[in-house]
């Protein structure tokens, strides 16, 4: 019996060595597979449901919106014909939807989905939820048309329907059933052909997608679907990814430590790409309750910090930060200097001359931190030293990720929380303004300049008003923006096609032979 | 010896109740929420608190314990919060790479440590037995962590023998996936091979100076079946509690090299299951490694019997 079962395994690794040495011979993959490594399984494909950058990266390969965005960040049609007629109020958005459109059931798309799929995005999405108070109505006018009515013009209106991120996916409307999706079916370029949690994502070019036909320009434009399918493993090692990625394992390996990218460079079988200006670390603040309701003991913490410091300390090397008070980076249209006097102070004089005015007692400052994004610990340990220089007692709070996600909504168990997000296309996407965040920032002055931003639609007005409401963020620190970083993926250096953004797609990407 | 069968069946119900109860404790004891995870960075409160209530997970404690206890009488482990699957249907996904890894292991953990640990005890103060002393020590000291890294740089991103990391492709067949598996069942192998060298030496210098094998000797026996046919024999009941329990161990998930080598086994699922705070999921897979050490310990108790006349119940 033994022996047999020694013969069986004996077996079994003969036949698997011609498999290694194919492997070693040849790591590359397949012309038209691509094989991507994400961070970790996607914590739901439902594209409506979460916020996290992984589910969008997989999940627009396979839904779509009614708009999207080009590489400038500007709004473009995707399932809509062209863009919306908006009436001079901007309260009535009048929508055509192509034609012609088919769902990957086969099932042709029209208005009545479109119109479900809005509602249902209303009722689930965290994005259709915050803006579900402003929207009046949402109806199909024929098979082909789609109206949306608001209670008050809302300039980001577009913006929301645009982004794959809490996505306004458009699904049939038989799949939805109150407020659940029960199927996962799109209309975009490729399909779930298999799930295996925590092993892969497979999709495949889905065979009746009709493209649009203007030049591939960022999201927007033609979707050639080129390989023929596309392959997301779960990763959660960082070093895993690295090592698949030097491997040549993966074709595109995401979410990596910058200390790869010498290790990267080297290698031939994969590139580094550096996506500068990814995103940017974030110290938010609890204005509901604690010390750092108080204004002065807010100022005395952002005249303490020394960001240089900080980001040195997260990301080891000036390529991968850079230290800018400006909310939005140079190439975006929200970019402005205001306020940028009162970024990078590093005066725990100042600071603690702030903190005596704010009749601090030595209460500690509770950090809440986590080890899920090292930089983000480490940003917290610099900071800590600055903070008591200028006098505060500072207690680190670190925790695993899901417990710093309950607690921070918790407003009795944090002062700081730290975070860090990407560079949204548009300032109205992210709520730290907002005063039902987990922040609180519920200023009368702000709330109004907040109210004429979302509701004024000429462009440079919006303009105008962002810089205002930046200068504000920095005189009233809510939340204190640490700098900006870039973000470290691997690319194999046959594939091209694919686009630098936080949320890359493969629907063009091809392989040179 | 069906009155000791009946008795230790009753026994393993007893714990396996305590262990459901503790480990349902535990995981509510955990800080953490499913919902703000799904729902991912941008979620306010409001959205956090309206899908716990969607999943259910806004019922009090001593109903969802109650429930948890009425689904395992039925033999439903529930319903994976993240993965929308039955627990059981997850967990039987997961299956495959995990039995691989410990079949493979406890092969090559096996073949090395008993010729070791024979040679070992025959070879008594040689150069050889402290030199395998010594490699044991060490192999017991390597956290398979650091083993899994060294040897994923070295022999499978440097020299390209192994795929670094995963299971295959979705379209890898039964033996590609096994190519997948050689890597992190070395690693396994060579660190789980330290403590059953020990106890094969030990169990074997126990024996080496019986009566029985001095009889054996004075009957001209050769040196070969002296070791094996009788030292051996009469050596193994500790040599199979240390496998068994090796077996044990490894079934229930290598956490730590599951997770080195993106295996999509039971180790990396209980850990992402955590991280996640998928209740359910943790629950479930808890309670099935429970069952599987109960059992383990069940059958090695049983296998006594047949390699050892000397044991009754």
């Amino acid at each position: 019996m033994r022996i047999a079962a020694m013969f069986s395994l004996a077996a079994a690794a003969v036949t698997a060595l011609p498999a290694m040495q194919a492997y070693a011979q040849d790591a590359k993959k397949g012309d038209d597979v691509v094989t991507v490594a994400i961070i970790g399984e996607p914590p739901t494909l439902d594209p409506m449901l979460s916020t996290a950058d992984v589910v969008s990266i997989v999940t627009q390969h396979f839904f779509e919106t009614l708009y999207t965005f080009d590489s400038h960040w500007k709004v473009r049609p995707l399932l809509a014909k062209s863009m919306p007629k908006i009436t001079d109020d901007g309260r009535t958005y009048t929508i055509p939807i192509r034609e012609g459109v088919t769902f990957q059931d086969g099932s042709k798309m029209d208005a009545h989905d479109v119109v479900a799929s809005l509602k249902l995005w209303e009722k689930v999405a965290t994005r259709g939820q915050g803006v579900a108070d402003t929207i009046e109505s949402v109806t199909a006018s024929d098979d082909n048309t789609v109206v949306i009515k608001l209670k008050k013009a809302y300039a980001p209106l577009l913006s929301l329907l645009a982004f794959s991120n809490s996505a306004a996916a458009i699904v049939p409307q038989e799949d939805i059933d109150g407020e659940k999706l029960t199927k996962l079916i799109g209309t975009g370029p490729y399909k779930l052909a298999e799930h295996k949690p925590d092993q892969y994502i497979k999709l495949t070019r889905f065979d009746g997608y009709t493209s649009r036909t203007e030049p591939a320009d960022g999201t927007f434009g033609e979707r050639k679907q080129i390989p023929a399918e596309i392959d997301f493993v779960p990763v959660p090692d960082g070093n895993t990814r690295i090592e698949g990625a030097v491997a040549g394992q993966y074709d595109y390996a995401d979410g990596l430590s910058t200390e790869a990218y010498d290790r990267l460079e080297k290698s031939d079988k994969i590139k580094p790409v550096l996506l500068n200006n990814f995103g940017w670390p974030i110290f938010a603040f609890n204005l509901k309750a604690g010390l750092m309701t108080n204004l002065k003991m807010r100022q005395a913490v952002e005249a303490a910090l020394a960001p240089n410091d900080m980001l040195l300390a997260a990301f080891g090397d000036k390529k991968f930060f850079g230290t800018d008070a400006a909310l939005f980076p140079k190439k975006y249209v929200w970019h402005n200097e205001e306020g940028s006097d009162l970024y990078a102070q590093a005066d725990p004089q100042k600071a603690a001359k702030l903190l005596k005015e704010a009749g601090y007692d030595g209460t500690p400052l509770r950090i809440l931190t986590s080890h899920q994004y090292e930089f983000h610990y480490q940003m917290a340990q610099v900071a800590k030293a600055y903070l008591e220089q200028a006098g505060f007692k500072v207690k680190l709070d670190v925790v695993d990720w899901a417990t710093l996600t309950e607690r921070r909504d918790n407003p009795k168990l944090w002062d700081i929380y730290i975070t860090h997000s990407p560079f949204l296309p548009e300032p109205a996407l992210t709520s730290l303004y907002s005063a039902s965040s987990r922040l609180g920032w519920d200023d009368p002055e702000k709330n109004k300049l907040l109210a004429d931003f979302t509701s004024t639609t000429d462009q440079k007005k919006r303009e105008e008003l962002f810089a205002k409401l930046q200068k504000m963020v920095w005189q009233q620190v809510p939340f204190y923006k640490v700098g900006s970083f870039s973000a470290l993926s691997a690319e194999n250096p046959k594939m091209s096609g694919v686009p630098q953004t936080p949320w890359p797609f493969f629907w063009n990407a091809q392989f040179s032979q | 010896m069906a009155r000791y069968v009946a008795k230790r069946v009753l026994g393993m119900i007893v714990v396996m109740f305590i262990v459901l109860t503790t480990v349902f404790i535990i995981v509510r004891l955990a800080p953490g929420d499913p919902a703000s995870l799904m729902l991912g960075p941008e979620a306010t409160p409001a959205d956090v608190v309206a899908l716990r209530a969607r999943m259910g997970l806004d019922q009090p404690v001593v109903v969802q314990y109650f429930s948890f206890l009425g689904q395992i009488a039925t033999g439903n482990l529930g319903q994976s919060i993240f993965f929308n699957q039955p627990v059981t249907q997850v967990i039987a996904a997961r299956a495959e790479p995990t039995v691989l890894l410990t079949l493979f292991s406890i092969v090559i953990a096996v073949a090395i440590a008993l010729p070791v640990g024979i040679l070992s005890a025959y070879t008594r103060g040689s150069l050889f037995d402290q030199g395998s002393l010594s490699t044991a020590m060490l192999a017991a000291s390597v956290p398979s962590f650091w083993l899994g890294l060294i040897f994923q740089q070295y022999l499978a991103t440097g020299a390209g023998w192994f795929p670094v990391s995963g299971f295959g492709s979705p379209s890898a067949t039964f033996f590609e996936r096994v190519h997948f598996i050689i890597l992190p069942s070395i690693v396994l192998g060579i660190v789980n091979s330290a403590l059953i060298i020990r106890f094969s030496r030990a169990a074997m210098l126990d024996v080496l100076n019986d009566d029985f094998v001095r009889t054996a000797r004075a009957k001209g026996m050769s040196e070969w079946r002296v070791v094996i046919r009788h030292a051996l024999k009469s050596a193994l009941i500790p040599i199979v509690t240390v496998v068994g329990l090796t077996f044990a161990l490894l079934i229930s998930g290598a956490i730590v090299t599951e997770r080195v080598f993106n295996l999509p086994g039971l180790g990396s699922l209980v850990v992402g299951a955590v991280l996640r705070r998928d209740y359910p999921v943790i629950q479930g897979v808890l309670v099935v490694i429970a069952g599987l050490y109960v059992l383990i310990n069940f059958l090695i108790d049983m296998l006594y019997l047949a390699i050892d006349p000397r044991v009754k119940y």
